[in-house]
């Protein structure tokens, strides 16, 4: 078809368009806030004032605010994101390996949710009603609205402070330098991997699950599935190549949207932890009232859900042929 | 309380009497609070969603009323497990870690309310002034509530709460309340799309109704149930967002809330050494609460919206 370029286009010119916005906010929000950023930088209680100077001068404070604006603009898109005001290190060198081992977590989790959750869904919704169902559809509840940080807390009360199983800080043993990996070292990695992704994966599988179990429920009632199974399928037939394909097209709107929620769970995550990721980094920046850290940081989140969502979008018109241009 | 009550009962009354196509799409006739009462609590959800948030409110009531101890009051006792005397052990500065949790459930309730307003209200009239005006006005605004769609809630939250620099429990609750209206502002205009299209709409235009008087009387009512289900929920979340501010140390700094206890909780490694009922008792009231609040919006959805895909 040939609107599949057009959708393509008018999704990428929105999702271009939410990032410029995107950067307009994070300019304001740093300059229209009580005190201007020259008296913020005064406050900060690391800064020396050669990196004062020079991120004033990167932010052309002494220029007129329509100036400054282009420049932000400018420096965003040439990659120049500012001076750490704590590591005192470009902002990009100090978030560089936070990101990938971020990544690595959000990657993880992702495609453990999104399995976990369609199976769970699947099985609740087949047995509606009966015991799988409402053991499922109570835990999912029960996880639904549960704050990341809180189960992470009782994670760490359940296997370090009781069980003394798990490492309970770090993303690997420390003073151990990654490269090159070995065997031993990945070994490493996973373990302390597990609590993060535990948490992760519990807390937001709940929210797939009773979204697949309610899509697939009703998908099961429309007509081309009672057709189906007049036509003599199997149930496993039927769920394989009708019900659960079609279920599975608002899963994959919600776990794009989700992006923003699992980013956000991943910042609990990861400071409770200590595995020193964006998350980690973010809190740190805070403590230090570390504007360029922060600034960036909002910066590449908002981006990073654009993108999720955009790959989304994308993936629903290649899938679902009904989707209209909206 | 009573007040609440009679200012809503009355809000749905004048609200559905008056309106056919709701009455007629929810198959009720003109006095049907009633009615939507008893739906409401026929389902489990809406009955056992009652009974916890009930349940809260008492103990919201009675920490003023009925517990010995006060909630700022330190001792010697610090950090002990649980025991007669103090049910949900004490903390750092040997307070009592159930009385604390009991007080900070005024503060959560408060926030989760007034947040949601400032939420709702915003959140209404963007989707309305969107979806009723459309054109470049709407994609205008579209464009914004994606921005504000696609920034991590967190980080937002984040970086207003530590630049504004102020946190009392206003600010905060301003801050939750202007980073969660995105959601509602889609859901109305959504609504607002379709309910303009109707004939009803179309034939008070022909007797030269005004704009103003359009919204207000057929399509603003018409928002109504889809918001209210909606605002339940969104009460959650706010609660939810205010104990993990709190939790990061970017909670209001003026009152004890839930996720303030958490955070003392974890900065005395209560996780590891224990005790373990200071981090795990105030946790438990967040997640039961979010769990009534849900349990009531979903309840409420489904009654309301009857033909509603759940979301």
């Amino acid at each position: 078809m040939a609107s599949f370029r057009m959708v393509l286009f008018k999704r990428c010119m929105n999702a271009f368009i939410t990032i410029l916005l995107i950067m307009a906010l994070n300019f304001a929000l740093f300059r229209i806030m009580p005190g201007n950023p020259a008296e913020l930088m005064q406050r900060t209680p690391y800064a020396s004032d050669y990196l004062i100077w020079r991120n004033i001068e990167r932010m052309g404070l002494n220029d007129s605010l329509p100036v400054q604006f282009v420049e932000y603009y400018k420096d965003t898109f040439t990659g120049d994101w500012g001076i750490s005001y704590f590591w005192e290190t470009p902002v990009i060198e100090v978030l560089g390996s936070a990101i990938s081992w971020t990544i690595l977590l959000v990657g993880i989790s992702t495609i453990l949710i999104f399995v976990i959750g369609m199976a769970l869904g699947k099985l609740s919704a087949q047995r509606r009603g009966k015991a799988p169902d409402i053991v499922i559809t109570g835990f999912g509840l029960f996880f639904y609205g549960m704050p990341v940080f809180w189960f992470a807390l009782v994670l760490m009360v359940i296997f370090v402070g009781n069980l003394h199983l798990l490492p309970s800080a770090g993303y690997m043993e420390s003073g151990v330098p990654v490269f090159p990996l070995t065997v031993d070292k990945l070994a490493d990695i996973g373990v302390h991997m597990i609590l993060p992704l535990t948490t992760l994966v519990v807390g937001s599988v709940a929210g797939v699950v009773l979204l697949m179990r309610n899509s697939l429920v009703d998908v099961l009632t429309e007509d081309y599935i009672v057709t189906a199974y007049a036509k003599g399928l199997s149930e496993r037939q039927v769920m394989k190549k009708h019900a659960s394909l079609n279920a599975r097209l608002p899963i994959v709107t919600t776990l794009a949207m989700d992006t923003a929620f699992i980013l956000g769970g991943v910042f609990q995550v990861e400071v409770i932890f200590t595995y020193k990721g964006i998350g980690w980094y973010t809190i740190n920046a805070i403590e230090n009232q570390d504007y360029p850290m922060l600034q960036f940081i909002f910066f590449i989140g908002g981006v990073a859900v654009v993108i999720a969502n955009l790959l989304a979008d994308l993936v629903l018109v290649r899938l679902d042929p009904r989707v209209k241009i909206t | 309380m009573g007040r609440f009550e009679r200012w809503i009962s009355g809000g749905f009354r004048r609200l559905f009497s008056f309106n056919p196509v709701l009455a007629d799409r929810l198959a009720l006739s003109g006095k049907s609070l009633g009615k939507i009462i008893d739906l409401f609590l026929a389902t489990w959800m809406g009955k056992s969603g009652t009974m916890i948030i009930v349940a809260f409110l008492a103990f919201a009531l009675g920490a003023d009323l009925f517990l010995p101890y006060d909630p700022s009051e330190s001792s010697s006792e610090i950090l002990e497990d649980v025991s007669w005397d103090h049910w949900f052990g004490t903390d750092q500065r040997g307070r009592d870690v159930f009385t604390r949790t009991a007080h900070g459930t005024t503060a959560s309730l408060i926030i989760g309310f007034v947040a949601m307003a400032i939420s709702m209200i915003l959140g209404t009239v963007v989707g309305l002034a969107s979806g009723y005006w459309g054109g470049w006005r709407d994609e205008v605004i579209m464009r914004v509530n994606d921005v504000f769609l696609s920034i991590p809630w967190l980080v937002l939250m984040i970086v207003i709460a530590s630049i504004w620099g102020s946190r009392d429990l206003f600010s905060i609750i301003v801050v939750i309340g202007i980073t969660g209206w995105s959601t509602t502002a889609r859901i109305v205009r959504a609504q607002v799309l379709s309910i303009k299209e109707r004939q009803f709409v179309e034939r008070a235009k022909a007797i030269g109704s005004g704009e103003w008087h359009i919204i207000r009387k057929h399509i603003f009512p018409n928002v109504v149930p889809l918001i209210f289900a909606n605002a339940i929920l969104t009460v959650a979340i706010a609660i939810l967002s205010e104990s993990t501010l709190s939790f990061l140390g970017l909670g209001p700094q003026d009152v004890d809330t839930w996720g303030r206890i958490l955070d003392e909780a974890n900065n005395y490694s209560a996780a590891i050494a224990g005790p373990y009922a200071f981090i795990i008792m105030p946790g438990l009231c967040i997640v039961f609460v979010i769990l009534g609040f849900t349990f009531i919006g979903y309840a409420m959805d489904e009654v309301l919206n009857p033909k509603l895909r759940r979301r």
